[in-house]
């Protein structure tokens, strides 16, 4: 057994290569501004990712550019935007995964802030508000006592749809969603997943009902199927819509259960 | 330490209101004619293909159909009455899916340039799905219109001479390769949405899927055109006794010489 | 003028200050958090780990408890930490869990039976009992004498934040995305809200509260390398600063992760080591033992940063161009547990590297990554010498960590801090101090002030420019304020820094825009952060001995006679181009566990005149005590309970110890 981190010592895909950023710039605050793409050329560094880019272009090219990075780890979901096209988070894209020519393009769905930067945590507390999406205990908790038991592979499996950072791409992959500005999408729909799994939370299927048994809920996905080709935790969001699809309709049919 | 119990109760027991299960049912619903009509297309196409055995097992298909097993005579208004339910289900699964296209053209030009920039399959699919049922619902009409008005006009050389003489095959072209896609793209995309897959794994079970639905359209494609070929085929070669019914050859040999001709006046 | 009122203004949407948040909202207080980011996207959410709680639920952490908790995390602060508040601290952790396993992070659970794990690198067998069944488990963690870690998977920060987030959601508290504060607004004696830039329209609000709380996180993004999240610049604890009135406590006090990949300086979580990775050099040896053949690579995190660099300097590092590494071995745990148990770590090792974990080794090397140093606060959480300013989690001094944190701790802190400093807060509220008292005019004067220190970093037509001062900033705390100091090269980083200090009151801003403009907030930051880093340059230039995180080449000994004391950074006046430092006693006196040797290398420190008397007396209260409980031996030495609010006094229930 050798050390292989190798590939990264020599850095891996830097043969020296010019990169040309395009990025659509627009500021809304700016009654002047348009929406256009400024191009940027950038020299490729080794394991350069597009967050180093990005910061490499606003340190040195256009200050004024705006975008979103926190942990720049892949952790938080700050940096998701259109990367060719395509939603993915910028932090953890290395630019020798893409071609010498990269669009990049702010989120659709989301109000936009300027340039990159999309109002993505303001939606988010919108939905939670709207699906009331934290556990519903019943009465008080005495903390000092042993905690409530739960079956071990139970907390993995919670734990498994909890890892959703609301990043937003699956919103903007969303053909439902783009078309329909009232609907939750997966990331709403994968949290009352979770919510529905975790026995600590007492709502009936009933009660879920009420929050997504709707067109704007989990009857107006169109199983398009864009969230899960793109989620970057790779979140089984397909398999969790069909349940709770499946969950939704029997409460329907059988509202007495 | 739990939270206060305003909390622990959802606002949204207090908003409950009559049909909202509603959303639920059209939902089930529209897959489930969906599905109805993806199978009964698939009944159909092999039905058709029985010409590919010959005129005999196309004639007898159609009299089982006509019910002359059960009742010993056939009659064609069965596939009046038939063809009037799938109708039905037709305007019922087409009423619940207008339910999701675009309804204004902000909207469409919204869905076009994603799956424009998008590049993906799924997303693709769907746009598939609305203009194949958007023609689909031109020309399911008139066929089903002529399967009610001319319920008796099914057979070897009826069919045929429809093809050929009464020139419809360029309808049964347009037809046969649209409501193949979508039915075939339809059931894959019902069975991803309940999540009805054929391996634990989804991603292998959707991609199990996606060749199902791949080797669906290829199969009724071929089994389709081929047997249009066959229909069109005779057509030809009936093209001078267009209206002439087709006698079974188990019946011909009682029938004097003349044959065909001589069944009708 | 814009004004907004509230009763607690919390600066900082981490979980410390979602935690204090709640707390307040349940004592029935508004409360409103500010936060440059939605506050789900707190740095929080990147502590892989896990959370220090006593629970001794699991086989390997049965016979835990508050004092074994207590004595290693005081052990590993190199007795820098206040003895009363970690006592405080570890009594309330597992309440704090229990808490928010309620609130419902999933934390990952006990199954009976026995099943594999890797110590030392060598497979052994854990049992785990029947009754301990679904209860929730811990893993192992460096400097623990008990597998004390809580943990959700590798995802622990991200479910707690999540879990508060969505309870601050619950209780209908407003969270401020996308709000920077730029300054206090007090009278010098009393803090009154900030002055704060909405980083969208920039327009300037003054937020007027009864207690104002400081929950911003560390420091870490002054050194050029660092696992920090790129939001932790110290802007947070610069408020403080920047009133002249509220002392920074230890801001020398600086821990370095053993493992952070190179690179980008993403962490991986000491759970790596924990479960039974392992340090390897450039033959490909294990050299941990070698150094320290107890603990290994789980010795405290200083400790393995340490001994790394000092084996590298040695000539054993992997040479690369971004600079020599070790490697990171977790090849041993096999793909089923790294996929599941560190499964964050393969995604960052597949992301940012291109490798795969369980075939390959991982590039890593000691990357900045905790400051122990931050707001000094009582243990209420308040500014000893600006009342209605608090402080709690990574921001604050509080004194938990004293000169090394211990992986757990500081999450632990964070949730266990809000907690307690909630109550505090809710208190001072509730008294006559807590009185809103504030006049239009100082509000006035605030808002000008910034308003004028903006106009002019726009108005400059031509100056110095933000990211070349924070460039050199950054590199100069990497390479003479790091892992191993001298004084040679801390004087030269001294000097440097006021000097950038001086240049960075002439920045000029190119894009005019008074909106959003990345740029001029680099500007403004810049000018904070070098205040810090000058209080992070002089503190260890000063402190002449080596402590903990704080390790001087030429002063290699712990001094307990000259240095068993916490210091204090002001900045007297805005003009200054150095902190003001001033120092305050650590009473061995009053310590339930005296200074000794911290169980690293030779025992090599210089007493401290009063550690023997208390030794003595320490062994004399519990010799008179006999068969006495721990909890009254506990009481004896060091009375703690009458500081917690009264409702977290209560014992912990364990399957051991179970209450009444």
């Amino acid at each position: 057994m050798t050390g292989n981190g190798e590939a990264v010592a020599r850095g891996e895909g830097a043969a020296g290569r010019r990169l040309r950023i395009s990025v659509l710039r627009y500021n809304p605050q700016d009654p002047q501004s348009r929406p256009h793409l400024q191009t940027f050329e950038v020299e490729e560094a080794p394991s350069m990712t597009l967050f180093v880019a990005l910061n490499d272009i606003r340190d040195h090219q256009e200050p004024s550019l705006q975008f979103d990075f926190v942990c720049r780890a892949g952790i938080c979901g700050s940096c998701a935007m259109l990367i060719n096209g395509r939603p993915g988070l910028a932090c953890r894209t290395l630019t020798s995964s893409l071609g010498e020519r990269i669009t990049l393009a702010p989120l659709p769905f989301f109000e936009l802030i300027g340039d990159l930067s999309v109002n993505t945590g303001k939606w988010m507390r919108g939905m939670s508000e709207r699906l009331e999406a934290w556990i519903h205990a019943s009465g008080e908790v005495d903390i000092a006592r042993l905690e409530e038991r739960m079956e071990p592979e139970l907390a993995e499996q919670i734990y498994e749809l909890e890892r959703c950072i609301e990043c937003g791409c699956c919103l903007a992959a969303c053909g439902t969603a783009r078309m329909r500005e009232g609907f939750v999408g997966a990331v709403g729909l994968n949290k009352i997943a979770r919510l529905r799994l975790d026995p600590r939370d007492r709502r009936s299927d009933a009660d879920y009902y009420d929050l997504i048994g709707d067109d704007n809920g989990v009857f107006g996905c169109m199983t398009l199927l864009g969230c899960q080709d793109v989620c970057p935790k790779n979140l089984d969001l397909q398999t969790q819509i069909a349940y709770m699809r499946r969950k939704m309709l029997r409460a329907a049919i059988l509202p007495a259960s | 330490m739990g939270i206060p119990s305003d909390l622990a109760v959802g606002a949204a027991l207090t908003k409950r209101r009559s049909g909202r299960f509603w959303p639920a049912r059209l939902d089930f619903l529209e897959s489930a004619s969906g599905l109805f009509l993806a199978l009964f297309l698939w009944v159909h196409l092999f039905a058709e293909a029985s010409i590919l055995l010959g005129k005999d097992a196309m004639y007898r298909v159609t009299m089982f159909f006509e019910g002359y097993y059960i009742f010993g005579t056939p009659y064609p208004i069965i596939i009046t009455l038939f063809s009037l339910f799938i109708l039905a289900v037709v305007v019922l699964h087409a009423v619940l899916a207008v339910r999701r296209i675009p309804v204004s053209y902000r909207q469409y030009r919204v869905y076009r340039d994603h799956h424009k920039l998008m590049h993906h399959e799924d997303t693709s699919l769907w746009w598939v799905q609305v203009y194949t049922g958007f023609a689909l619902f031109f020309l399911v009409s008139v066929h089903l219109y002529t399967m009610i008005s001319q319920p008796a006009n099914i057979g070897p050389y009826a069919s045929s001479d429809r093809v050929v003489s009464e020139w419809m095959w360029p309808l049964y072209v347009l037809l046969l390769v649209t409501a193949v896609v979508h039915a075939a793209v339809g059931s894959y995309r019902v069975a991803v949405k309940w999540g009805w897959l054929p391996a634990r794994d989804p991603a292998v079970g959707r991609r199990r899927l996606k060749w199902l639905m791949r080797g669906l359209i290829v199969f009724f494609l071929l089994l389709g055109f081929t047997s249009l070929g066959a229909y069109m085929k005779i057509g030809i070669e009936h093209r001078d006794q267009v209206g002439e019914r087709y006698v079974p050859t188990w019946q011909q040999e009682s029938t004097p010489p003349a044959g065909d001709m001589g069944v009708r006046p | 003028m814009k004004v907004v009122y509230t009763d607690v203004l919390v600066i900082g949407g981490g979980l410390a200050g979602l935690r204090v948040a709640v707390g307040v909202k349940r004592r029935g207080l508004d409360a409103l958090i500010l936060s440059l980011v939605p506050a789900k996207r707190s740095h929080s959410a990147a502590a892989q780990g896990g959370m220090q709680a006593s629970l001794g639920n699991s086989a390997m952490g049965a016979g835990d408890n508050e004092d074994v908790h207590f004595e290693d995390t005081v052990r590993g602060s190199d007795w820098g930490a206040d003895q009363r508040v970690v006592r405080m601290f570890v009594n309330t952790a597992p309440k704090a869990v229990r808490e928010l396993a309620a609130w419902g992070v999933p934390w990952s659970r006990v199954a009976r039976g026995d099943r594999e794990s890797v110590v030392n690198a060598q497979k052994i067998t854990i049992t785990e009992n029947d009754d301990a069944h679904g209860l929730i488990t811990a893993r192992d963690f460096g400097g623990t004498k008990k597998w004390r870690t809580c943990y959700t998977s590798d995802g622990t920060g991200h479910t707690m934040l999540y879990a508060l987030g969505d309870q601050a959601i619950a209780h209908g508290i407003p969270v401020l995305e996308r709000q920077e504060a730029l300054s206090l607004i007090h009278d010098g004696g009393r803090c009154h809200g900030a002055v704060v830039r909405d980083l969208i329209t920039g327009e300037l609000t003054a937020y007027l509260a009864r207690a104002t709380t400081i929950a911003t996180g560390g420091y870490g993004r002054i050194y050029k390398v660092s696992t920090n999240a790129i939001i932790c610049e110290g802007t947070g604890i610069a408020l403080a600063l920047e009133t002249g009135v509220a002392p920074l406590g230890n801001m020398e006090a600086v821990q370095f992760h053993p493992t952070a990949i190179i690179t980008a300086g993403i962490l991986t979580t000491e759970g790596c080591r924990g479960d039974g990775g392992v340090l390897r050099d450039v033959d490909g040896h294990r050299f941990m033992p070698d150094y320290e053949p107890e603990k290994k690579e789980l010795a405290s995190r200083d400790v393995v940063s340490r001994r790394m660099t000092e084996h590298m300097r040695k000539g054993k590092g992997v040479p690369s161009r971004y600079g020599e590494h070790l490697w990171l071995d977790i090849t041993g745990l096999g793909r089923a547990h790294i996929e599941k148990n560190l499964r964050e770590v393969k995604d960052i090792c597949e992301y940012f590297l291109g490798i795969d974990p369980v075939t390959e080794w991982i590039p890593v090397r000691p990357t900045q990554h905790y400051s122990m140093g931050g707001i000094r606060t009582d243990h209420t959480g308040q500014s000893p010498t600006l009342k209605g300013l608090f402080s709690c989690g990574e921001a604050a001094c509080w004194d938990l960590h004293g000169f090394n944190r211990l992986g757990g701790n500081s999450v632990a802190e964070t949730v266990v801090a809000g907690m307690l400093v909630a109550e505090y807060i809710a208190d001072f509220c509730e008294s006559e101090a807590g009185a809103v008292s504030v006049g239009s005019d100082l509000v006035r004067h605030f808002i000008e002030r910034e308003q004028r220190r903006l106009d002019e970093l726009l108005g400059r037509g031509e100056g110095e420019s933000a990211t070349e001062l924070r460039d050199r900033m950054e590199a100069v705390m990497m390479d003479k304020v790091g892992i191993f100091r001298t004084g040679e090269e801390l004087e030269s980083a001294v000097s440097e820094l006021r000097e950038l200090l001086v240049r960075s009151r002439n920045i000029a801003v190119r894009t005019g825009t008074r909106g959003a403009n990345p740029e001029l907030v680099t500007a403004y930051r810049v000018q904070k952060m070098l205040k810090i880093a000058l209080c992070v340059a002089q503190g260890a230039l000063l402190r002449t001995e080596s402590r903990g995180a704080h390790f001087r080449e030429d002063f290699p000994q712990r001094n307990d006679r000259d240095w068993l004391k916490r210091t204090l950074a002001t900045w007297a006046d805005e003009a200054d181009d150095l902190p003001s430092i001033g120092y305050e006693d650590i009473d061995v006196n009053a310590m339930e566990l005296p200074p000794g040797f911290r169980g690293y290398g030779t025992r090599n420190h210089v007493d401290h005149p009063d550690t023997e008397t208390r030794l003595a007396e320490v062994e004399q209260i519990v010799d008179g005590l006999g068969a006495a409980d721990r909890f009254r031996r506990q009481e004896a030495l060091m009375e703690y309970a009458s500081l917690l609010p009264e409702k977290y006094r209560g014992r912990n229930e364990r399957l051991l110890e179970k209450l009444p």
